[in-house]
Formats: C-alpha cells, sequence, structure tokens
C-alpha cells in the first residue's frame, strides 16, 4: 500500500467511527457505514493531438441505521462533521418514519468475518509502478496511432483513452466489524470508424488490469480495435429462424450475468425469477458450471468480505447444470429461511442488494475455431445492444452483430437482427463452452455455443 | 427561479455556503484567462435527493443523500482541461481551476476577460417556493401506501407492488469566462409503481412511473397515483395472457407518449453535436437531405414548462430552446453545445447538459417529440393488416455509427385485419435510424408526451430526459420475437 492510501484508510476509520458512534448517540440501535474514495485519471487523444485530460478525487460516506427493526440509509458527499452529525440525525428520524420488518437488521455476529489480516488478493499497485503523465499520453497517442494506420479503410477514430484509478472501500458497523479494500486499475481503450463507400462501421477493443505492467500493449489494443471496424463493413441481414449461436466471450459474460441476477435471493423472496422452486434441478445444461471465488488474485470482483462485512468463500453456484442454490444477504436469508451466502453488494447510498465477486465459467477443451466447427451453420455474435432481457417471465430478446458462418468458416458481417428465446431454453441449449478464457471483468468466461434461438432479420 | 432577483438568492446560497464571492469567483476565473482560452467555466452544484420504497405492503426503506462539489473546466481549441472539488473554499477552487488549467494549456499566456457579475435570464418553467419543495415524511408514506393498495384491488392475481418516490432539489451556479452567471433551481420527482401478476402457468410484470419538475407540494394528487397504480396492475395482468411475439420484418403500429423512444434513439442521438462534428454518425453531412417521410416533424424542446427533460438553462449557461431537428422529412439541425457549436460555427441550442458537477457538459437531449398529424389513429390501427400494435416501451440503445437502433417493447398486441387478437411476450424491435422514417406513412393526431420517467445514458452520463409521439404507422421494422 502506497503512504498515501494508508492515510486515506486512517481518515476512513476515523469517518466510520465517528458516524458510527454518532448513530449510537442519536438513538440508533445499531448501524453500519461506508466510506469509499477514488481517484481518477483520464486522458483521451483524437486525431494526434490530446482532446481531454479529466482529473477527480471524490469520496463518499453512506451509512445505514437502524431503530429496532427499522431503517434508513443516508449518504453525502460533504464531510465536514457539523454536516454528518446533521445528516446522521435525519437518518435516525427516518428510521422512525419506516416500518418495522421482522428479518431486517446487522447480519448475525458469527457470520462476520472478523480474522485479520485479510489475505493479498493482488488488487492494488503501491503507487511506484504507476505511469507518468507523458507516459499516459503516449500509450494514448500509440494507440490510436495504430488503430488510424491499420488500413486505408479506417477513416477515423473516436479516439483513445487512457484511464487509471485508485480506489479505497471501508465498512464499519456497530458490532465491531471493521474492514476495508483498496484496488487500482489501468485501462486502455480506442474505437476505429471504419468507412467503404456508403457504409459507415465503428468497433472498439480495450484491456484493463489491476497492475500496469499486466497491460495489453497499444498496438495491439489499437489493430484489433481496427480489425474488427473493417471486418464489419458492408453488413447483411440474415433470414428470419433458428439458427445455433456463438457468443463470443465478451457477450457470453451478458448470459451468465443475466442467470445470476435470476438467481438472487432478493428475486426469490419477492417472486420474481423465472427460477423460483428450481434450486437443486437443472437449469442449464450439464457442460455449464460455474464457481464463485471471492479470492481469485486480481479478480475484478476479489472481496475478502462481502457488502455486509460477512465472511466470503469459494463455491460452486451451478454444477453441471444443476442449482445449487440461490445467493442470499442476511435480509434476504431470513426471509426464505436460508443463512446468508456472503453475497451482499453495498452501494453508498442503498440497503444491501444480492451480487457476486468473481463467477468463473468451467472453460471447455475446444478454442473458437473448433467451436465454429462444431457449430457449422450458425452465427458468431460479437455485440449485443438494448435491454430485453427480463428475468421475471424468463424472457430474451437482444439486437445483435455478427458474422454468418457456415461450415464451420466465418463468411461476411451481419447487422439489424435480433436474437430471441426464452433463458430456460438459452442455458439448456448451450451445446459447447470454449478455452478461450477472457479474464477482463469479474465474470471469467469463454465463448459460449447455443442452439435452439431465434433470430429476426428479413 | 429564473428571474434576475431569485438568481440572485442562488448565488447568495453558493455564497454563504461555500465562500463563493463575487471576489472568489473572479479571482479564480482570472485563473481562466488566455488568449489560447476559448471557454471557461466553473460549476457548483448542490443536490438533495430523498427517497422512500414501499414492497409487501410496508414502507421499508427511506433515505435522504447530499452530493456537493465544484467542477472547473477550460477549452482550448479542441483540448478540454477539466477537474473537480468535493471541498469547496476559495483555496480548493483556485487549486481546481489551475489544474484545469494546467490540463488544457500547458502554461499559457494572460488576457483581459471579463469581469464576473452579469447574470444571465433564464426561463421561468419550474417556479418553486422554499415551501413548495417539502413534502413531509408521512405524506410521502401515505401516497407510497395508497398506490399498493389500488394496484392491489386491481386483481386477485397481483402478488407483489413495489412503489417508489423519489424527489431531488438540484441547485446550480454556472461562471463563465465572458462574465456571465447563471443559476438554477431545478426540482425532479418520479413516482412508480411495479406490479408481479402470477397466474397458475405464468408470471409477469407491468410498471407506470411518472413525474416532472413541479413543487413537490403538487405531487400529492390522489388520483393520479391511483390511476398510474392501476395502469401498472392492468399490464402486468394483460401480459399473463401474452403468446409469442412474432419474428421478422413486418409493419408496426407504436402508441402515442412513451413510444417517442423510438426517435431518441433512431434520430436524436445521431443528430448531437459531437459525433456529426467528428463525422461519425449516420447522419454527418445531412443537413438539408430527406430522411424522413414528409409526414414527420421531430423537434427537441427544453422549454416546456414543468417536464422533466426541461431545463431553465443548460449546464453551460445557456437558456434552452426548441430546435428543429427534422422539419417535414429534411433534416434541418443538430443539438449543441458551446464547445461543438463553435467548432462546427453553429448556433449554441441550449443542448449542454452534464450529470452532476463530476461530469464534462456535452451536446444532449431534452424533450424530443414528434408533431402530430392529420390521421385518426383508430384509423391508423385499423389500417395495419398483419403485425404488431406496441403501446408501451422498456429502454433502447442506438449504434451511432451504423445507425442501429433497438427498443424493448413491454405492452404489445398481435394485429390482423385491424384488428387486436392477443398480447405478445416482450420482443425487441430492431432498425436503422436514418431509415426507419422514410418508412412512416400515417401520422395520427393524438401527439402525447410521455408521463415523466426517461432518464438517457451516454459516455456514462445519466440525465433526465422526455419523449413525445403520436401514434404512427411505420411500414416495416424487424420485430425479435420467437415465433
Amino acid at each position: 500500500m502506497s503512504d498515501d492510501a494508508v492515510e486515506k484508510v486512517a481518515q476512513g476509520e476515523d469517518i466510520l467511527s465517528f458516524v458510527l458512534s454518532e448513530a449510537k448517540k442519536l438513538g440508533a440501535t445499531d448501524a453500519d457505514a461506508l466510506y469509499v474514495t477514488s481517484d481518477d485519471y483520464s486522458i483521451s487523444v483524437r486525431k494526434g493531438d490530446v482532446e481531454k485530460v479529466h482529473r477527480s478525487m471524490s469520496r463518499g460516506m453512506g451509512i445505514r441505521v437502524f431503530r429496532g427493526q427499522s431503517q434508513a440509509i443516508v449518504s453525502t458527499s460533504d464531510l465536514n462533521r457539523d454536516s454528518l452529525s446533521d445528516l446522521v440525525r435525519e437518518a435516525v428520524r427516518l428510521a422512525g418514519e419506516t416500518a418495522p420488518d421482522a428479518h431486517s437488521g446487522l447480519p448475525d455476529p458469527e457470520d462476520l468475518e472478523f480474522r485479520r489480516p485479510f489475505p493479498d488478493l493482488l488488487l492494488e499497485d503501491d503507487g511506484r509502478d504507476a505511469p507518468s503523465a507523458k507516459l499516459r499520453l503516449d500509450l494514448a497517442l500509440s494507440c490510436e496511432k495504430a488503430a488510424l494506420s491499420y488500413d486505408s479503410r479506417i477513416s477515423s477514430s473516436e479516439g483513445a483513452e487512457f484511464q487509471s484509478s485508485r480506489m479505497t472501500r471501508q465498512m464499519g458497523n456497530t458490532r465491531g466489524f471493521l474492514g476495508g479494500t483498496s484496488r487500482t486499475n489501468y485501462a486502455l481503450s480506442v474505437t476505429s470508424i471504419a468507412k467503404e463507400g456508403d457504409s459507415m462501421e465503428r468497433d472498439y477493443w480495450y484491456d484493463q488490469r489491476p497492475f500496469f505492467r499486466d497491460l495489453d500493449s497499444p498496438g495491439a489494443i489499437g489493430a484489433e480495435s481496427s480489425r474488427r471496424a473493417i471486418s464489419r463493413l458492408n453488413p447483411k441481414r440474415p433470414k428470419t429462424g433458428n439458427a445455433r449461436i456463438l457468443f463470443d466471450p465478451e457477450n457470453a459474460r451478458s448470459l451468465i450475468g443475466h442467470l445470476l441476477s435470476a438467481i438472487s435471493g432478493h428475486a426469490l423472496y419477492r417472486d420474481a425469477t423465472y427460477l423460483k422452486g428450481r434450486e437443486g434441478s437443472k437449469v442449464a445444461s450439464s457442460l455449464l458450471t460455474l464457481t464463485e471465488d471471492p479470492f481469485l488474485p486480481g479478480g475484478f470482483g476479489s472481496r475478502p468480505f462481502d457488502g455486509e462485512g460477512v465472511r466470503v468463500a469459494k463455491k460452486e453456484i451451478l454444477s453441471g447444470g444443476i442449482l445449487n442454490g440461490f445467493l442470499f444477504d442476511s435480509y434476504s436469508a431470513r426471509k426464505t429461511g436460508h443463512k446468508t451466502t456472503g453475497n451482499a453488494v453495498r452501494s453508498l447510498g442503498d440497503a444491501p442488494v444480492v451480487g457476486t465477486s468473481n463467477v468463473i465459467v468451467t472453460p471447455g477443451t475446444e478454442d473458437r475455431s473448433g467451436l465454429l466447427k462444431q457449430m457449422g451453420d450458425g452465427i458468431l455474435v460479437t455485440e449485443l445492444i438494448g435491454f430485453g432481457v427480463n428475468t421475471v417471465t424468463g424472457d430474451y430478446s437482444r439486437g445483435a452483430f455478427g458474422y454468418e458462418v457456415r461450415g464451420g468458416e466465418i463468411l461476411g458481417p451481419l447487422s439489424e437482427f435480433t436474437i430471441a428465446g426464452t433463458l430456460d431454453a438459452l442455458f439448456s441449449g448451450i451445446m459447447g463452452i470454449g478455452s478461450d478464457v477472457s479474464r477482463r471483468s469479474s465474470i471469467v468466461c469463454p465463448s459460449i455455443l447455443v442452439d435452439g434461438l431465434r433470430v429476426s432479420g428479413i | 427561479m429564473g428571474s434576475q432577483e431569485s438568481g440572485r438568492d442562488l448565488a447568495g446560497f453558493f455564497e454563504h455556503r461555500f465562500g463563493a464571492s463575487p471576489d472568489v469567483l473572479d479571482s479564480v476565473m482570472n485563473l481562466a484567462a488566455g488568449s489560447h482560452i476559448d471557454f471557461a467555466d466553473l460549476y457548483f452544484e448542490h443536490t438533495v435527493s430523498e427517497t422512500m420504497s414501499l414492497e409487501e405492503g410496508i414502507v421499508k426503506k427511506a433515505g435522504s443523500h447530499i452530493s456537493q462539489g465544484a467542477g472547473a473546466r477550460i477549452i482550448s481549441g479542441e483540448k478540454t482541461g477539466f477537474a473537480l472539488t468535493e471541498e469547496i473554499d476559495p483555496k480548493m477552487l483556485h487549486l481546481t481551476m489551475a489544474t484545469a488549467r494546467e490540463i488544457a494549456l500547458h502554461g499559457g499566456e494572460g488576457a483581459a476577460r471579463s469581469p464576473v457579475g452579469k447574470m444571465v435570464r433564464t426561463h421561468e418553467l419550474y417556479p418553486v417556493t422554499k415551501e413548495g419543495l417539502v413534502l413531509p415524511t408521512d405524506v410521502r408514506r401515505e401516497l407510497l401506501s395508497e398506490a399498493d393498495r389500488t394496484a392491489r384491488a386491481y386483481d386477485h392475481r397481483v402478488k407483489q407492488v413495489m412503489v417508489s418516490l423519489a424527489t431531488e432539489v438540484k441547485s446550480v451556479l454556472t461562471v463563465r469566462e465572458d462574465g456571465q452567471l447563471s443559476t438554477d433551481l431545478r426540482p425532479l420527482y418520479r413516482f412508480n409503481i411495479t406490479v408481479i401478476a402470477q397466474s397458475e402457468k405464468n408470471r409477469q410484470t407491468g410498471s407506470y412511473g411518472f413525474g416532472g419538475r413541479v413543487p413537490f407540494s403538487d405531487i400529492p394528487d390522489i388520483e393520479r397515483i391511483r390511476l398510474g397504480a392501476r395502469e401498472a396492475a392492468r399490464q402486468a395482468i394483460v401480459n399473463l395472457d401474452a403468446r409469442d411475439c412474432p419474428s421478422g420484418t413486418m409493419p408496426v403500429v407504436l402508441g402515442p407518449g412513451w413510444p417517442g423512444i423510438l426517435l431518441h434513439e433512431a434520430v436524436g442521438h445521431g443528430l448531437e453535436g459531437d459525433f456529426n462534428r467528428k463525422g461519425t454518425s449516420a447522419f454527418s453531412g445531412r443537413i438539408g437531405e430527406k430522411v424522413a417521410s414528409s409526414l414527420c416533424t421531430v423537434i427537441d424542446d427544453g422549454t416546456i414548462p414543468g417536464r422533466r427533460g426541461s431545463l431553465n438553462v443548460d449546464d453551460e449557461g445557456t437558456p434552452t430552446s426548441r430546435t428543429v431537428l427534422i422539419e417535414k422529412g429534411i433534416l434541418r439541425g443538430y443539438l449543441q453545445d458551446r464547445h461543438n457549436a463553435r467548432l462546427m460555427g453553429m448556433k449554441v441550442t441550449g443542448n449542454g447538459r452534464r450529470e452532476s458537477y463530476a461530469h464534462v457538459p456535452m451536446p444532449r437531449m431534452t424533450n424530443t417529440s414528434m408533431l402530430g398529424g392529420d390521421s385518426d389513429p383508430k384509423e391508423i390501427l385499423e389500417s395495419l393488416d398483419r403485425g404488431i400494435y406496441a403501446v408501451n416501451f422498456g429502454g433502447g440503445q442506438v449504434d451511432i455509427t451504423s445507425g442501429k437502433f433497438v427498443f424493448s417493447t413491454s405492452e404489445a398486441y398481435y394485429v390482423e385485419k385491424g384488428r387486436i387478437l392477443y398480447p405478445v411476450r416482450g420482443a425487441t424491435l430492431i432498425g436503422s435510424g436514418p431509415e426507419v422514417l422514410t418508412k412512416v406513412s400515417m401520422v395520427g393526431s393524438d401527439m402525447s408526451l410521455d408521463s415523466g420517467v426517461g432518464t438517457c445514458g451516454k459516455d456514462g452520463q445519466s440525465v433526465p430526459v422526455g419523449v413525445g409521439l403520436p401514434t404512427i404507422m411505420v411500414e416495416e421494422l424487424t420485430v425479435g420475437g420467437t415465433a
């Protein structure tokens, strides 16, 4: 940890203990509070020159107070002690205005993570490794240059951007829990515009890592962005009908996200999931196994405790397509007669919801070309747009972009079509999982091949 | 707010709270003086939001949230330097502006600038008094409960009702390099009801929301709340009988109001100045060309009183306006902020908007709608031979460059020979922005604005917007169903 980070942690602990003791003093029976800081820097370039530089240091505090079993949540970016005191007083007042809820409250003490020190999850550099301002600029410039010089059909770029951030997140409650994590993130991205005749298409590429030294080279990112944009030129529209779909890793990830939201304990107690009552049964093809690993070194979702300070552990969520159980925070667990699974996620301004740390899709043995062969004829999907997913009804319908595949070979680009089905049909229709894992997100996922979806085009 | 006098009051609030006196503002803005500087501004924001939510018949959560900070921006040519602070005092304001300057200029030279002081005259689209911004907690609680009771009474198949009310008061002060000051006191509320209905075989959702920029004393309108609750319940119950939606390209009739999200995605984003300056929009360089059927006139209007997308003054100190985007099918104009208007040699339109002090302004929509036409809405539906009649939608998205856009139905029907046969399950519609309006063959006389629920996302920034549409016939859209 850098000296700067040590100081920030001390500041955070001060603020947390101040607001928690104020809450008690003002009449709260319990409280938990969160303090987050974020130092962000971004530089974007376009046409070989700087376009925008953005520098910010922001911080905020959120506290949830209980009066018996009634709760209220307040948050602020104004950390003046008098203002904090006033806001906590308002929280205590508001908690007197909400209804008592038998299942609300802090986690049971035996569920809290009191072991120290936390394991080193390799989430943060010590600051010595961080690139200079000049290097950040050079990286963005050379990334854009690589994109622009890739092919004469690259008419321009939307710009290349280098971003870095350092975040700290600390939590405390009135039952003695106090803990924090910090992480660094470095990202480089570029958007290329390809033009040929009347056809204009864009695509982008990026990389992001906790450690600067692990970031892909600007040349590789720029070239990939332009390769993708050019390959989209002069698209056709597919015929309407059923088709096999190969989702590339960046898009397969979104499918796993839908499944995870459908197994949230909050969705369960609200009857708001198509998977209600499906615990212990098959909800996907036996090829699909999902493991949650909160301790994945360098993982984008890694965390030594959950959003309520509860102990976390590695677990299989889905084993060979069988749903092992729903995911719970303390509240949804109590509501449904379960134990918390350490899946609380807390943001500054709201009570905990259910979410996951890192979720790893067990990869298969075939690379992309192997999956294409297995597919034979179908569509390789490389972009999905829109919000047509409903995990209550299980309906799935999204706009897509991709490539026609015949006999396992990629032909030309396809656009202006949708793919649709039910989430049940989609997950049970999985016929292949790739070995081409993408690690750029907390969902660590390879390509996924699905049969049985409906394509809508001409 | 908006009159000279109340503007001074708000400036006084920032002076009192953050020490932003005219002298301090002057000396901070002096840091933004220089012959290489085209624009500079300092933006102060103080926002208080209050939330309350109900589920399972009880008010489970209440909250209060404060967000405050100042953002300093300096623009030189095409370069923007931006920095922000959440600790607002004269020292931090100087430091923040100096950082923005260093970023934008790497050291430029000084030149005269106008002293701070000229207060811009803005619209008065949502006049409020201090008392009008108070809505007591017990009143809020009762409104949520009334919505819950109404939705549950609608039908025994209603199983879950979730209701929320959020209010926000945003105070902003913008100081510019030309000495112009502007202030705005922006109230905003949103009331939302979501219903889950269950039959033996099916589970479905329905939701309805409404809101706008009005005094909060106007929110306790029991009839409106009951209507909203019944509407959410009705939608969920209707959807219980939904059958698989057809797939393929077919004619689609869009109902009035919120289906105007079509305009927002298909043409609105593509007409924002930044994409067009960079030549990356499917509409770039097409002003004066025909991009829609001659039945279509599309406007963006930030000056409609009380609307969610309206603003007295945009986030750069420009009063909002009514901009004709498409006139009888011909592309007429773009939406501009100061930066893009200057670089393109065009007029500012008052569309420079930012999510907060922590974000840089960009050209954004306000309330985007199509003017009503001559057709009887009933006749439009009756002329649909075989296709979809869509009356409610969830969200949408667009790829600006290729022009492909999507939006997803939440209430739609299959129609044959002008007769509604049955509701269909949620489906995404996809089309091409520059083409879809050329296929509009009928425009109804029933233009209406949405109920005040839109939020638009762009480049990671969310801002409230409105849309509006009369009933229209689109001869060809691709419907992403499963049948």
